[in-house]
């Protein structure tokens, strides 16, 4: 006897939550698409983020309408500098140093916060419309669902740009082959600060969303590690894949978090992982690397 | 200014150390190991012990990532592994602790064999993250089986020896080294041979060294099992150090930290492990003595912990951008210096 | 074969001037720094990491009581000194330094940051056989003299807390259906199998029981839960803040009527205020007054008036835990008893009705290793103070 409504209700929060995961990984994406860099301090740009925009809207009182530009701002700004400092000088050598260099870095980024804002659980102020959405006789709880809808809104976005707008396919073309873009005047270190500045701006309003929801801590970082799991399934270099990937992860969750218990969420997240790493390596929707002696 | 090297056997041009400054080196550095104990305070001899299990962790990583380029991010793992195994034979079965060290080695390399499965079809980065998701399997594994002891985890008596109870660092320090020396020089030993030689062959090149005949699978798999055989041992010897073990003993950032270690200290050489797992072991307290130093008082106390992180994160920035051969290369070079003195080349 | 000499003797000069160097720096870099007849109190204190305001106010609280101690004289003519060091709430800084000061100092007294700690070093402390040891874990574990014949807790354990806010639950609403919400680690699981046998024994029902991962962010399908199975009240253990506001906003959003209800290192009044608008009428077990309470309690006149400012409650369980290690060292030195771990203990538990100046309500008696007693108090936001809800409930 299934109850069909419950599951609605899961697979609703699912979806819903997997969003979240969706706007994380563009941020990934975003980077790996350009310069080929695993950023796994994804979940600590995330909690500059938030830090960052509590600063802002709590400790200064900004109105929010300055508040979350002037976070994402910022966070952009951050996103250049650590491109310049501390990409830029490891260009050419073995990915393995980038992704070690970027470990370093969200640790660094979680001492920093911790010696500035110290390490206590605090709570964002609410901004979100606080009325329950209520699909049918099943509910959806609002943070997630706007946090969702601005997900979708960014990611519909960067597909047109990257499909459209001139940087958008200067990105492209340096993240299929630098020599050639630069070939063809493709100013390709403006490429990547521009990647990281926008991935960093992306993963500020998700830290200010996540934020909202679960609070911001000194270790709100380990939600990349789920989010590395969503740009996997979905491919490390896709778009489509990040917003794929974030509402399949999402959904896995919440039905292995209702039907089995919590302490198999993270479980069952990595269990996919291991699946799609051994059927398909380069996730559902990355372009497959082919490797040339 | 050392000159010529002279060979006149096989054996001589194949030892370890050839020469003979290389043998004083190591007798006064025997000599000072065999004394360190007599001399330290426990502290100290706390200290010696953990870095000595770091030591031959990262020696285990380095095996495989610094060797056969297979990045790792599982070696905690592998650790835990080993040392829930001993945890669970002393308790249960009381079984001499020699035995126990070997049986967690052993069942430390099956999981590490298992986790190597992956590498077949996957490399690089994408393997680093599978063995993230090994990491997490094992610590739920450990969190939720009854035999592990759940949350709570275990604790061990000591190991005894002859009747004797290893339960001071003292006398720890005397299991744990030789133990360690062993490992040292089984890998120093292991890049002598056959195997080692087609490790590295699997680094630089994998596809040319399948066209060589190096049969990729097994030799990934056989380093997989070989790196986390020494994860596991350093995890037994962990074991009976703390006498405690819980899932949350051995959390990724433990992984990370035994990478950073072997980045820093040198991927791809037995020094670069030591040097790295001895500075990242050491840099922490060092730190602390520098605040004990500062004036301030018990205010900057509150600093400590996110300087530690910060400087941990900053010393992996710092090799990687301006040393990224790590301890290992400024140390030779320093020899090179002596060496080549007085002149400059 | 020259130059080759002279170099391998000046490396093993170097070498040799190198090994004396480490030998001088493998001595205790303060010479046992103890004034004449002091007597030693330890600390792994969390003042960095995720407990770092707990450890903050520990540590407050430990220097403040020993002020008052010290300036009085001290315990029988001897002052207590008192020699903390930061752990970040990780197990092996915690051991690390604690080796580090009982290798330097003559230590009675420790404080502990941590369950992970209190067992780890249980063997060594009884080993060592000198000291009395307290901290900052109230795991039921350690609640057995027989396990842990040198450590205490100061307040009910996870167990007890519980128990005490199922007897009031119990008393105010009979047969009610009571759901446990618990973090997944050691902290949080550590009473919910003995606390849902309570619950049943008081005549409740424990309709389910929800863990959620450590750190995790969203927790909307675990409200979905939680709503379906319509408690009257819920309890949170195991978390300091969040995710309960979070459960709480989206449980009211979603039309639950369940009370909530949490333990001992949420109830600090900062942490509750923190939670707005939902956190009004949550509910808890405290042990101890709040700062702010107006009841008579002359110790805490004391504290106000030593710190204006408003502190916390682990600040109020350091201040406490040192005042019953100084009462354990007048009675272990008024019997004439040299300063043990089992000595202390035995002293300890002859507190019986002991009066702690108002700072537990009620006059408390130590016979095992916790003091199973406490109040339950109510958030009221208006206010931003947490009042009394209930009477000292003694287990």
């Amino acid at each position: 006897m299934m109850d069909w409504a419950f599951l609605f209700e899961i697979t609703l929060t699912g979806i819903a939550s997997g969003g979240l995961y969706a706007l994380a990984a563009l941020a990934f994406v975003m980077v790996y698409k350009a310069t080929r860099v695993v950023n796994i301090a994804i979940g600590e740009m995330l909690m500059v983020g938030g830090y960052l925009f509590f600063t802002f809207a709590a400790l200064w009182a900004m109105p929010l309408w300055l508040a979350i530009p002037a976070t994402v701002l910022a966070c952009g700004f951050l996103g250049a500098v650590i491109e310049r400092t501390m990409i830029r000088p490891l260009l050419g050598e073995p990915p393995i140093s980038v992704f070690m260099v970027t470990v370093g870095l969200g640790s660094v980024l979680v001492g920093m916060v911790e010696m500035i804002w110290s390490a206590d659980q605090r709570r964002l102020p609410d901004f979100m419309p606080s009325s329950p959405i209520m699909v049918g006789d099943a509910f959806l709880a609002p943070k997630v669902f706007w946090g969702a809808v601005i997900a979708a809104v960014l990611i519909a976005a960067v597909l047109l740009v990257f499909r459209f707008w001139r940087g958008g396919v200067a990105l492209r073309a340096t993240a299929s082959d630098q020599a050639a873009a630069y070939s063809v005047g493709i100013n390709v270190p403006r490429v990547f600060s521009l990647a990281w500045v926008a991935s960093a701006m992306l993963a500020a309003i998700s830290g200010i969303i996540v934020g909202s929801i679960g609070g911001i801590s000194s270790s709100m970082g380990v939600f990349g590690l789920s989010v590395l799991v969503v740009v996997i399934v979905g491919g490390l270099d896709s778009v489509l894949g990040a917003l794929v990937g974030g509402i399949l992860i999402g959904l896995v969750e919440a039905l292995a978090g209702a039907y089995l218990g919590g302490e198999y969420k993270l479980l069952a997240t990595f269990v996919v992982l291991v699946v799609i790493l051994m059927l398909r390596p380069y996730g559902l929707y990355g372009t497959r690397e082919i490797e040339r002696l | 200014m050392r000159i010529g090297t002279l060979k006149e056997s096989y054996v001589a041009d194949a030892a370890l150390f050839d020469s003979r400054t290389q043998h004083a080196w190591l007798a006064i550095a025997t000599a000072l190991l065999l004394l360190f104990p007599f001399m330290a305070s426990d502290y100290w001899l706390y200290m010696a012990c953990l870095v000595a299990i770091n030591v031959a962790s990262s020696t285990g990583l380095n095996i495989l990532t610094g060797y056969t380029g297979l990045v790792s991010l599982g070696q905690a793992a592998f650790m835990g592994l080993g040392a829930y195994t001993v945890a669970i034979l002393q308790t249960r079965y009381g079984t001499p602790f020699l035995l126990n060290l070997l049986a967690g080695g052993v069942v430390a390399m099956l999981g590490g064999i298992v986790v190597g499965i992956p590498s077949l079809r996957v490399k690089g980065l994408y393997l680093a993250i599978a063995t993230i998701a090994a990491s997490f399997i094992t610590h739920f594994l450990f969190a939720n089986l009854r035999i592990t002891g759940g949350t709570g985890g275990l604790s061990l008596p000591p190991a005894r020896i002859f009747g004797l109870d290893l339960d001071t660092s003292f006398r720890l320090y005397w299991l744990i080294v030789p133990v360690m020396v062993l490992m040292l020089l089984g890998a120093a030993n292991l890049f002598r041979t056959r195997i080692g030689r087609a490790f590295i062959a699997i680094r630089d090149r994998d596809i040319s060294a399948e066209v060589l005949g190096i049969p990729l699978l097994r030799y990934k798999l056989l380093s997989f099992g070989l790196s986390s055989f020494y994860a596991g041992v350093a995890g037994g010897l962990w074991a009976y150090f703390f006498r405690v073990v819980t899932p949350e003993s051995f959390p990724l950032s433990m992984s990370i930290f035994f990478l950073a270690a072997i980045i820093v200290g040198g991927m791809g050489s037995i020094l670069g492990g030591i040097l790295g797992a001895v500075f990242m072991t050491l840099v922490p307290e060092l730190l602390k003595l520098v605040f004990d130093w500062l004036p301030g008082g018990a205010d900057l106390t509150v600093f400590l912990s996110p300087v530690r992180l910060i400087v941990f994160g900053a010393l992996i920035i710092g090799f990687l951008v301006f040393e990224p051969l790590g301890l290992a290369e400024m140390w030779r070079r320093t020899r090179r210096f002596f060496h080549l003195w007085p002149f400059r080349n | 074969m020259n130059p080759q000499r002279i170099s391998s003797r000046r490396r093993s000069l170097m070498l040799g001037a190198a090994a004396a160097g480490a030998t001088a720096l493998t001595q205790p870099l303060s010479v046992l720094a103890q004034g004449a007849e002091e007597i030693i109190l330890g600390g792994s204190i969390p003042m960095t990491g995720v407990f770092a305001f707990a450890g903050i106010g520990i540590n407050a609280g430990i220097q403040d009581y020993l002020k008052i101690v010290n300036d009085a004289g001290g315990v029988k003519g001897r002052k207590i000194k008192y020699v903390p060091e930061d752990t970040g709430y990780k197990v092996d800084v915690s051991v690390a330094t604690f080796k580090k000061i009982t290798s330097q100092n003559k230590v009675n007294l420790y404080y502990g940051d941590s369950t992970g700690f209190a067992k780890t070093i249980n063997p060594e402390l009884d080993r060592n056989g000198n000291i009395l040891m307290t901290g900052a874990s109230f795991a039921t574990e350690l609640n057995d003299p027989k396990k842990y014949p040198n450590q205490f807790m100061v307040g009910p354990d996870y167990t007890e807390m519980f128990g005490i806010l199922l007897n009031h639950i119990a008393k105010e609403k009979p047969g009610a259906k009571v759901a446990f919400v618990y973090s997944d680690s050691e902290f949080g699981r550590d009473p919910i199998e003995s606390s849902e046998a309570l619950a049943k024994k008081l005549g409740l029902s424990v309709p389910i029981k929800i863990m959620t991962p450590a750190g995790s962010v969203d927790v909307s399908t675990e409200v979905i839960k939680l709503r379906r199975a319509a408690p009257d009240y819920t309890i949170f253990h195991g978390y300091i803040l969040a995710p309960i506001p979070e459960f709480i906003s989206q449980g009211k959003q979603q039309g639950m009527t369940s009370k909530w209800m949490g333990t001992f290192w949420t109830m600090d009044s900062s942490t509750v205020m923190k939670m707005g608008e939902v956190g009004d009428g949550f509910m808890g077990v405290m042990p101890f007054r709040y700062y702010y309470d107006t009841e008579k309690a002359p110790m805490l006149e004391k504290i106000r008036a030593m710190r204006s400012e408003y502190q916390s409650t682990a600040y109020i369980q350091g201040f406490l835990a040192t005042m019953l290690f100084t009462e354990s060292v007048k009675r272990c030195l008024d019997a004439g008893k040299p300063l043990t771990g089992p000595n202390l203990k035995a002293a300890l538990n002859t507190l019986k009705d002991f009066d702690t100046g108002g700072l537990i309500g009620v006059p408390i008696t130590i016979s095992g290793n916790s003091i199973p007693v406490g109040r339950v108090y109510k958030a009221d936001m208006k206010a931003q103070k947490m009042v009394a809800a209930s009477d000292w409930i003694k287990l």
